[in-house]
């Protein structure tokens, strides 16, 4: 198994870079659900796809419910996987279909609105690496905590478009590709989260 | 606008823009992950732990269809119940004794008794000397003299089933109608006759030789059963022979008049209170 493939946080191969073979072989194997492969697998994506629907969902809780659930349709469909594509837009859009699932259910609309705000101040600490300079950890927390709030208030298809863009780094015809609409109309998604973002944003960030 | 393009972005979104592309990775619960990845491996991986699925549209729909006649049976019942009129009730017993009802003696004295007693198709045998009054607020009031028989009618639905039978056997009643009674017909048969009153005041007098209808206002359907029928106005009345004579018209008998003017009048407050 290639190095680069287990270790944890490398960058996978964009989409319409020429397939690597020994990925390619990889992901062959994830299709057969070889164990190592698996587990090589779940390494290099299992924080991007928390990442992504830690900062859709917004609580911890949630966000590894969902994170479980990516990986068990992702464990059903791994023999539906393109070798010679990257997996990447895929894991997004079964994430992102995840996420908007939830999102219309009844369950949800009663835990938002039973939700407590309390639950997530030391949330934030615990989600901060951290540094050997506390004074600087402190203010990077109330920071995480200050844009993942006004993430929470965008509506639900604004904050699609503004995590995957500017946090999850997917260019707008991806994003579009994941979603199901059009370059245009995620483009001005896009434009109008972040213009919501800059002023839910304005004064605390100044 | 263009999210991409610097010139177009504010300071604020540029700022609010940097912050988020700044977030660190968020960190799980290790033991969280590390389960995952061993049941992610082992195909072993379950559904998520906390959230309630909501019901499946499949289920929901079932739950539905299977509902559905349970609630039109409600409804159906709740629509009987509210179009269901009013029953009947005791107005006023005078006289001694007991009225026979199905067959049972019930004594007058207690109207609380008969006017339990008394429901739709009861049959009511009042006894020599003695009169009682039924009212209804679907506007109806009839009063039943000594030593009839006379088997209730339902009272007039609400909305529907406002036609409704009774049957005089032998002896006299006297009918008068309200405001309320509006759109109702009521159908008394006599072992000779049938007499249809839509809104009216009359007696139906059975006799040895036929029946007799005396009408003191408004106008009342009046024949020989399985025949066909008249109207007869007020201040006339109407023979139907048991015999097969053809029915004869003449003026209303005065005493009859006297009773109906005065049964009438106690009755009107009455009912134009039940037509509010």
């Amino acid at each position: 198994m290639p190095d680069r493939f287990v270790q944890e946080g490398t960058a996978p191969p964009r989409s319409g870079a020429p397939p690597d073979m020994e990925m390619v072989a990889e992901l062959e194997r994830v299709r057969q659900r070889d164990p190592e492969a698996l587990a090589a697998f779940f390494e290099l994506y299992f924080d991007r796809v928390y990442g992504l629907v830690y900062r859709l969902l917004g609580d911890r809780v949630q966000a590894e419910d969902m994170a479980q659930e990516v990986f068990l349709k992702v464990h059903r469909a791994a023999d539906r996987i393109d070798p010679m594509r990257d997996p990447i837009p895929w894991l997004m859009t079964i994430a992102h279909n995840a996420c908007r699932d939830l999102w219309r259910s009844n369950a949800w609309k009663l835990t938002r609105r039973s939700a407590s705000l309390d639950g997530d101040s030391p949330l934030a600490e615990t989600l901060t690496p951290g540094t050997n300079d506390p004074e600087r950890d402190l203010i990077a927390s109330e920071r995480e905590r200050l844009v993942q709030e006004a993430l929470q208030r965008l509506s639900e298809p604004l904050r699609v478009a503004i995590v995957m863009h500017d946090y999850q780094g997917l260019g707008h015809d991806e994003i579009a590709a994941i979603t199901g609409i059009n370059h245009a109309a995620v483009r001005k998604r896009y434009s109008r989260a972040l213009a919501a973002l800059g002023r839910l944003l304005k004064d605390s960030l100044a | 606008m263009n999210g991409e393009r610097p010139d177009l972005v504010t300071p604020e979104a540029a700022r609010a823009r940097e912050a988020l592309r700044a977030l660190a990775p968020p960190r799980p619960d290790p033991a969280f992950r590390e389960r995952l990845k061993r049941d992610f491996v082992a195909g072993h991986i379950g559904e998520r732990r906390t959230l309630v699925l909501p019901i499946p549209g499949r289920r929901r729909l079932a739950w539905r269809l299977a509902l559905a006649p349970a609630a039109l049976v409600l409804l159906a019942v709740a629509a009987w119940l509210a179009n269901r009129g009013p029953g009947w009730s005791v107005m006023t017993t005078r006289g001694e004794g007991s009225a026979i009802v199905d067959g049972a003696p019930v004594p007058l004295a207690s109207r609380e008794q008969l006017g339990r007693r008394l429901r739709p198709g009861a049959r009511l045998t009042v006894p020599a000397g003695a009169e009682v009054e039924l009212a209804s607020i679907s506007g109806l009031v009839v009063q039943v003299t000594a030593g009839t028989e006379f088997t209730l009618p339902a009272t007039p639905g609400r909305w529907l089933q406002r036609r409704v039978t009774g049957a005089v056997r032998h002896g006299e009643v006297r009918v008068t109608t309200g405001h309320a009674f509006a759109g109702a017909l009521l159908r008394l048969d006599t072992p000779e006759a049938a007499v249809e009153v839509t809104g009216t005041t009359l007696a139906v007098i059975c006799e040895p030789t036929g029946t007799c209808v005396c009408v003191y206002d408004g106008v009342v359907r009046v024949g020989p059963r399985g025949s066909g029928m008249v109207g007869v106005p007020n201040g006339r009345r109407r023979f139907v022979f048991n015999d097969g004579r053809p029915p004869e018209s003449a003026e209303i008998r005065p005493m009859e008049n006297t009773k109906l003017a005065r049964f009438r009048d106690s009755r009107r407050e009455w009912l134009e209170g039940a037509a509010r």
